[in-house]
């Protein structure tokens, strides 16, 4: 019998209900809360603060001004967040969406960030206004580009991770190159609750009620998302203008929480996880309770946060605690979660055609990356402007051919990594970056960047490969007993990348200098690669994407199902094992030389597809090809387009593959 | 082995020093660092070649980079290709950018100097930074000058300043309810050291000195409040809105400002920062 079929490897949790979880947090709640008042002022002079000011003592006016409104900021926040959440894996189906998913909150970071460096004067206005326009602006884009084919889920879905890719990446550049001018927007990056008064909490209310009222409006017809397509079509409903409704509410809902607190990740994702999880099935009771669960999780985590901040040595904004906090709780949750069992029949994989001569298609592509690694070896700017090199200028090849080496390969290896990692999750948001792998790693480095006093690089690769390892010995010990399940795997990939995001908001929001260094490694250059590291990745690269080849049988047919390949003949188990060590490899090896957060692996299965590479091997060839060529035109272009500054490569990949991608999908 | 490295390049250059002094034209220097830069100025030899000069001229202000400096690019990933072109005779570097060093060997002799080590005293680390490169250009007699006129201003500094002045509260605002908040270990703690003024922040700080704090952390503190500019956009707008700093201000008074210095800097900065905080103090006395 398949694994996708068999009861859960663990009984699910009998004893939590919805209800008895939200009591228990409620408890720990008002315990908490109590125990904060009764140590200053006392409990009846802390509640009468909430009303109102005092005029003598500090401490009542600290409660007035920071404390009460910080708590009400966290449960408004936490509530709000949740109930975006269940939206949008409602909208969405996908139990990965979050309230951040459509590219609301990089949306409203770039415009915070662009309105800092440009136009202050907008600044005057309100920060939440920008940041609300941004946000706007994020989802009109990710709307326009999933707009002809009826708002379906998977082309938002895709829409909206090239839309926060492309939008994160730019706001990385400004990052890099203005860190001084940008330092207090990291805070807001990282989602502090401290507040200086009521406003905020006044302007957050309101609108919370207001996005409330219209969800309890559309609940009957969402429910009906949960139907396959045809069924619901067949009631009569408008399933584009169904899917616009939740997803703008969802949206409009987060983008009022984030432009007020900053982004705070997680509440959204593991809310309505934990909930469903806890067995509430419809829609209803889901977003009733997600929305009560997420608002007295981020309050429990506010407030144990502010009572051991003092041991802190720095402040410790809250979004970045929900998400180091959240991660192990998903973790722990992963192998009891009820997955796949009652999820909806997805659609077709309809995106991209077929090309009439695949083979043609690569040879050409073979040839253009040919043509540009010589125009990367010898073009290029110096003191005295542009210059073309000759071929015999070894000092100066000395510099370059490590760079387009390393670029090459390293975007031969995530390409594959992320075709293979894609078919076998048949989930279009599966990529290497996102499976935890360059997560793990990267949390390491920062590790090593800020606790070592002066280490050399090769301290940080052997730090570096050392985290890779853990964190898939993490992936193999929590998804050992499921079979390798798809969905489990990418939850498990999500919840190591979350940590990793919590560690890196932490650590630049302290606003230590050394957080440059950190956003540059993170970035993807190949600005650290010497020529025996070059030569290396080349070999292994090389060697890792020979040893793809034999595992095209299994990449046609695993995206069939679990019961339909088991069916044909394929050992789920081991299949999946095989494909996953092959790519923690891929990943480990290139993240090493160029960083974590290249996105590479992810663009470039698709940019293949788009073109018309379908079958897997010929998708496998297409993609290497594309992410190698990507990795060499961005890493030449990121060297010129700003000379003397250098923008790291994965960057100007994530904006090339980003444009040309999105570019794709409105030809749908 | 870091003490090694340091120790070589402090040693390396001195015993250069004596070999070649007769014939010695000053090396042409590039460096990553802007308080290496700095005080490089302030000993009158500025170096060939910095990272992010547009920058630097907005954080650190003084001393200015003279336009003959060429510009690396990013401090954390300076431009190879354009340094080797440059071919300087020695790389200055803070430890901060070790990582590169195997990298700028290629081009030229690389030395690390280091300032705001854990557990020293920032003054004598500032003193011991400006001999080490005072000896990287031969110019060991700058250092005694530069360290000497840098000491007796600020005595003549304390000798201007009321004995009765409220601890300071030295804070930068990061956004409308977050600050930094400068305490032990940083430049401007050693200055008010120096100036024998008492700082009222007593809480935790980090490797550089500061500690990043939400509003409400300030209120009990009585202090005289010194805001370092620059104010975030639209921050000074939605402090006048805000319940807790008119609080704090009915409690502290109203803030000394001060124009922006950079915080991790050396003697320069330094000296800069004392000039403004004694100014504005006595304003604030004489009105």
């Amino acid at each position: 019998m398949p694994a996708d079929t068999l009861p859960r490897s663990r009984p699910p949790l009998r004893q939590l209900t919805p209800g008895r979880a939200c009591l228990l947090l409620g408890l720990i709640v008002v315990a908490l809360a109590i125990m904060h008042l009764h140590a200053s002022p006392g409990l009846a002079n802390g509640l009468m603060a909430l009303l109102r000011a005092p005029d003598t003592s500090t401490v009542g006016l600290v409660l007035h001004m920071a404390w009460w409104p910080r708590v009400s900021m966290a449960l408004l926040a936490g509530g709000g967040l949740a109930l975006a959440g269940v939206l949008m894996q409602q909208v969405l189906r996908n139990p990965l969406a979050a309230p951040t998913t459509l590219g609301v909150a990089s949306g409203a970071n770039l415009a915070l960030m662009a309105a800092s460096l440009m136009a202050p004067s907008l600044l005057m206005l309100g920060r939440e206004w920008v940041a609300l326009a941004g946000g706007g602006l994020a989802m009109g884009l990710v709307f326009s580009l999933a707009w002809r084919r009826g708002l379906s889920p998977m082309v938002v879905v895709l829409g909206g991770l090239v839309v926060n890719l492309y939008l994160g990446a730019l706001g990385m550049v400004l990052l890099l190159f203005h860190q001084e001018a940008l330092k207090g927007l990291l805070i807001w990056g990282a989602g502090s609750l401290a507040q200086n008064g009521w406003e905020d909490a006044a302007f957050l209310a309101p609108r919370l009620a207001l996005g409330a009222l219209l969800t309890a409006w559309l609940l009957r017809p969402l429910s009906l998302l949960e139907l396959d397509e045809a069924g619901a079509r067949s009631l009569g409903v408008s399933l584009k203008h169904l899917r616009l409704g939740g997803l703008g509410l969802a949206v409009f809902i987060t983008g009022c929480v984030v432009s007020v607190v900053g982004i705070i990740g997680f509440i959204g994702l593991a809310a309505p996880n934990i909930v469903r999880l806890a067995g509430a099935r419809r829609l209803g009771p889901r977003l009733f309770w997600s929305t009560l669960l997420g608002a007295l999780l981020l309050a429990v985590t506010d407030l144990l946060l502010q009572r051991f901040s003092g041991l802190l040595p720095t402040m410790i904004p809250t979004g970045a605690i929900t998400a180091a906090l959240g991660a192990p709780l998903l973790l722990w949750l992963i192998p009891r979660l009820r997955l796949g069992s009652s999820a909806p029949p997805r659609e077709a994989r309809t995106v991209g055609g077929r090309h009439p001569a695949p083979g043609r298609l690569a040879t050409s592509l073979a040839v253009a990356l040919l043509a540009l690694a010589v125009i990367a070896l010898l073009a290029g700017q110096g003191v005295d402007g542009w210059q073309w090199a000759s071929p015999g200028n070894s000092d100066l090849l000395s510099w370059r051919l490590p760079r387009l080496l390393a670029a090459a390969s390293c975007g031969l290896m995530l390409a594959i990594a992320g075709t293979l990692i894609q078919r076998l999750t048949s989930n279009p948001m599966a990529s290497p970056e996102v499976l935890g792998i360059s997560g793990g790693s990267a949390i390491a480095l920062i590790g090593a960047i800020f606790l070592l006093p002066a280490p050399d690089n090769l301290t940080l690769v052997g730090i570096a490969t050392l985290g890779a390892l853990m964190s898939l010995a993490v992936l193999v010990m929590i998804n050992r007993r499921s079979g390798f399940q798809p969905e489990r795997l990418l939850l498990t990939g999500v919840a190591i990348t979350a940590l990793f995001e919590a560690v890196k908001s932490a650590v630049l929001a302290g606003g230590d200098p050394r957080g440059q260094q950190v956003i540059a490694w993170l970035s993807g250059s190949t600005y650290y690669v010497d020529l025996a590291s070059a030569m290396t990745v080349t070999g292994a690269a090389l060697v890792l994407g020979l040893a793809a080849a034999p595992l095209t049988r299994w990449l046609d047919i695993l995206p069939l199902g679990g019961p339909t390949a088991s069916a044909l003949g394929v050992d789920l188990h081991r299949s999946r094992l095989a494909l996953l060590a092959l790519v923690a490899l891929l990943t480990a090896t290139a993240t090493l030389v160029v960083g974590p957060l290249s996105f590479v692996g992810l663009l470039a299965p698709h940019m293949a597809r788009l073109m018309g590479f379908s079958r897997a091997k010929t998708h496998l060839v297409g993609a290497a090809l594309t992410g190698a060529l990507l990795m060499v035109l961005a890493d030449w272009l990121g060297r010129q387009l700003l000379f003397p500054q250098e923008i790291p490569a994965g960057l100007v990949a994530s904006l090339l593959g980003g444009a040309y991608f999105m570019w794709g999908l409105r030809r749908l | 082995m870091l003490h090694r490295r340091l120790f070589a390049g402090l040693i390396g250059p001195l015993a250069l020093l004596f070999a070649t002094a007769s014939l010695a034209a000053p090396p042409h220097l590039a460096t990553l660092d802007w308080t290496l830069a700095e005080t490089l100025v302030a000993l009158d030899h500025p170096p060939v070649a910095a990272a992010q000069v547009d920058a630097y001229q907005a954080w650190v202000r003084e001393p200015t980079l003279p336009d003959s400096v060429s510009d690396l690019g990013l401090r954390t990933q300076p431009n190879l290709e354009l340094l080797a072109d440059i071919a300087p005779d020695r790389i200055l570097i803070s430890p901060m950018f070790a990582n590169l060093a195997p990298r700028l060997e290629r081009i030229a002799p690389v030395d690390t100097l280091s300032l705001y080590r854990p557990g020293r005293d920032t003054w004598s680390e500032m003193r011991e930074l400006t001999h080490a490169v005072a000896a990287l250009i031969e110019r060991p007699h700058a250092a005694e000058q530069l360290i000497h006129e840098t000491e007796r201003h600020l005595a003549a500094l304390e000798q201007r300043l009321n004995s009765d002045t409220r601890p300071l509260l030295m804070v930068q605002f990061m956004d409308a309810r977050h600050v930094r908040v400068f305490g032990d270990h940083g430049l401007y703690q050693a200055v008010l050291e120096r100036l024998g003024l008492s700082n009222a922040w007593n809480g935790n700080t980090n490797a550089w000195g500061f500690s990043l704090a939400p509003l409400e952390a300030l209120i009990e503190l009585d202090a005289q409040l010194v805001v370092v500019k620059p104010f975030p956009a639209g921050v000074r707008a939605s402090l006048e809105g805000s319940g807790l700093w008119q609080a704090l201000l009915k409690r502290q008074g109203d803030p000394l400002i001060l124009d922006p210095v950079w915080s991790f800097g050396a003697l320069p900065s330094a000296r800069r920062f004392a000039d403004l905080l004694v100014t504005a103090l006595e304003k604030d006395d004489a009105s």
